[in-house]
């Protein structure tokens, strides 16, 4: 997995380049926008870090003529510009994520993560969360690599669950997701079926609890 | 006690009223005087003149005096008719003629003057007004008298004297009232564009330091004071804007140090070392947002086209927070409301005043309670906790800049949270007050005017879109111990 890391910061740069490798990645470091357009034209990269206060040129621009080039490499902006005019025109220029500095690597690595597992970047990838693991292309569940049986609705809202793990899901977007699969869904349909789930992990004996924020949505995390 | 003018208007009404007083006095009097003068001096040429006429009937013949006076003229002078006396004397002093019954009626003090000699004598039968006029008859000085007794005044001259008195007083006032009432719609006509500057200026903020005041249109006697105060205004502008972008720049150029000393930190073998610098970091990138974030809503102005949906903000807040919340034990609910409350506002800024509320709360309700944020039609929003709530005597100072409730408490908030909650507010013509529950626990409630409430037109959902990349560092990053 190569990545591309536009900083200008030396210091910076290093320390990223370190902590990334340590996680498996490799990492390519560029510190001028000139510099950074030439590698991209020329080189394939899985995801692009930019940040914005390059010494000779703006990052946006390099971002912007990415976009217009057709290079659609996830980009992820990483900057010490963090008002709200900068986030939108960032995120308006082509970025698929942008965050401000100081950035907690952890944070880093599963941003870019989630970038690598986006739906048409990885398909049939297995989603992992504590000893469950979903394999979304065989519509399979497994605990601790042993196959459980799930009903397809619950299996359907544990995927968009997993898919984004650690943050909340609207209920309305999994109510939408469930009419999706040509049901006649009543107004409660989406509670019956987390209760279900919930249920039917306990039984299996996953370590994940589906979260409910009411009035709002519901989250996956590892059970403590 | 001292009247106070402060308007303009009524210092020059003031004035003007004195100065109609004064008028309505003076006028009419100088009038009588200047009639009364005519008067006198019409009647001493009608006496010089009558002197005059009686001399032209004067003869001397044969060492002797004669008068012979046409009847019209003896009428006039008839004791009977009694207004109009005459005598005629010499240089000895001899009453020659005399239509005085008693010889000699008029003693003066110089009856033999060089030039005419007008004077006024008090008698007991009333006041007697004459001249005395010296002539020459057939080359012999004489001085002819005539008087007329002014008790029996001509009434035509009485008439005039003792009517123009209150005649002039009634025309002069309402004359005089009616240039007042002129004077102010001129003077208010030529304030005008002075009052356009006080409202312009009163439009004047932190957030809208850039207007200046017109002048064009202004008076001469005003434009200098008024270009001099936008001259003023260009200064404090300067000043304004330098220590606004201080404030932003200081706060920015903070953020690559503590991006680098953060990744060090991560790199850390020693997870527990870590865990406690990682907080110490964490603390001072939080601070530095609320720096900047305080920086930026100094110039926060809402567009008038701007909504907000205020459910929609709560529950994007509620799913933002939500894993912050999970990994504390602690849980999100944003109850349903009826119908979507829409406010003139912006709805990002609004989320960050609710984002701030709900950390707070989550910072002080225990494990395994919920915190909950509901939005009332009033309008308004509720953030409830189950933690110890606010005393009556901090419920002011949460809002204030930096407050901490224990200022040796390591690792607290960084106390701008709540202050920027108080400037959203009133950026929105709303106001954050705090209060604690009956059972416990503190309730923070933005209300907002309901003059900010926007029919709800159906445009904008009341449920919040599918989760968008959130910017800025996870809520997991950004709570505080």
């Amino acid at each position: 997995m190569a990545l591309l890391l536009i900083e200008d910061n030396e210091r910076l740069a290093s320390l990223l380049k370190q902590g990334l490798e340590r996680t498996g990645f490799k990492v390519d470091v560029i510190d001028t926008a000139t510099d950074a357009a030439e590698a991209l034209a020329t080189i394939k990269f899985e995801v692009v870090i930019l940040d914005l206060g390059l010494p000779d040129e703006d990052g946006l621009s390099v971002l912007k003529t990415m976009r217009q080039r057709g290079d659609m490499t996830p980009v992820i902006v990483m900057t010490a510009r963090g008002s709200l005019r900068e986030r939108v025109e960032g995120l308006d220029s082509g970025a698929d994520d942008y965050l401000v500095k100081p950035v907690a690597l952890e944070e880093l690595v599963a941003r870019i993560n989630a970038l690598l597992r986006r739906p048409g970047n990885l398909l049939g990838t297995a989603l992992r969360m504590g000893n469950l693991t979903l394999d979304t292309a065989g519509r399979q569940v497994f605990i601790d690599e042993k196959a459980q049986i799930l009903g397809a609705r619950e299996l359907a809202i544990l995927e968009h669950l997993l898919r984004r793990s650690g943050r909340v899901i609207p209920k309305k977007f999994l109510e939408n997701s469930l009419y999706g699969l040509g049901e006649e869904i009543s107004s409660n349909a989406v509670e019956v079926y987390v209760h279900r789930l919930r249920k039917r992990l306990t039984d299996i004996g996953a370590n994940v609890q589906v979260h409910t924020v009411r009035g709002v949505g519901y989250m996956l995390s590892e059970a403590k | 006690m001292k009247l106070q003018f402060n308007s303009m208007l009524s210092r020059i009404a003031a004035m003007q009223i004195a100065a109609v007083a004064v008028a309505c006095i003076a006028l009419p009097l100088a009038l009588y005087f200047l009639l009364k003068s005519t008067v006198v001096s019409l009647e001493q040429q009608a006496m010089e003149e009558q002197a005059h006429e009686i001399s032209d009937y004067l003869e001397h013949k044969d060492g002797q005096w004669r008068l012979h006076l046409p009847a019209r003229l003896q009428d006039s002078y008839s004791v009977a008719y009694g207004r109009y006396a005459y005598s005629v004397q010499d240089a000895a002093g001899n009453t020659l003629f005399s239509s005085f019954v008693s010889g000699n009626p008029i003693d003066l003090d110089d009856p033999h003057s060089s030039s005419t000699y007008y004077f006024h004598l008090h008698r007991h039968n009333g006041n007697l007004y004459g001249a005395s006029v010296p002539v020459v008859v057939d080359g012999v000085p004489l001085w002819i008298q005539v008087s007329e007794d002014l008790a029996n005044r001509d009434v035509l001259v009485d008439d005039v004297v003792a009517d123009f008195f209150p005649q002039v007083g009634w025309i002069t006032a309402p004359i005089l009232l009616l240039l007042l009432v002129i004077e102010i719609v001129i003077v208010r006509a030529g304030l005008k564009p002075v009052l356009i500057a006080s409202d312009r200026a009163a439009k004047i903020g932190p957030a809208s330091v850039d207007i200046r005041l017109p002048e064009t249109g202004l008076p001469g006697e005003i434009q200098p004071l008024v270009h001099a105060v936008n001259a003023a205004l260009d200064r404090l502008e300067q000043g304004f804007k330098a220590q606004r972008d201080f404030t932003a720049d200081a706060a920015h150029e903070l953020r690559t140090p503590l991006a680098i000393l953060r990744t060090n930190i991560d790199l850390i073998a020693d997870q527990e070392v870590a865990a406690a610098l990682r907080q110490d970091v964490t603390m001072m990138s939080r601070l530095v947002d609320q720096l900047l974030n305080f920086a930026e809503l100094e110039t926060l102005v809402i567009r008038r086209d701007e909504v907000a949906d205020l459910h929609a903000v709560c529950a994007e807040v509620a799913a933002y927070l939500a894993p912050l919340a999970v990994k504390q034990n602690k849980s999100l609910a944003v109850p349903e409301c009826p119908a979507p409350v829409l406010i003139r506002g912006n709805a990002d800024v609004l989320g960050q005043a609710v984002r701030n509320l709900v950390e707070n709360a989550l910072a002080h309700t225990p494990r395994g309670t919920t915190v909950e944020i509901e939005v009332t039609p009033e309008p308004a929003i509720y953030v409830r906790d189950q933690g110890p709530g606010v005393s009556e005597a901090e419920r002011e100072l949460v809002f204030r800049r930096f407050w901490r409730r224990d200022r040796r408490r390591r690792g607290s908030s960084g106390g701008l949270g709540l202050s920027i909650v108080s400037r959203i507010a009133e950026a929105h013509r709303g106001t954050v007050s705090v209060h604690n529950q009956p059972t416990g626990g503190a309730v923070f409630v933005i209300r907002f005017d309901r003059s900010t409430m926007v029919e709800s037109g159906g445009t904008r959902a009341a449920e919040p879109a599918a989760p968008a990349p959130s910017p800025g560092r996870t809520p997991a990053e950004a709570h505080h111990s």
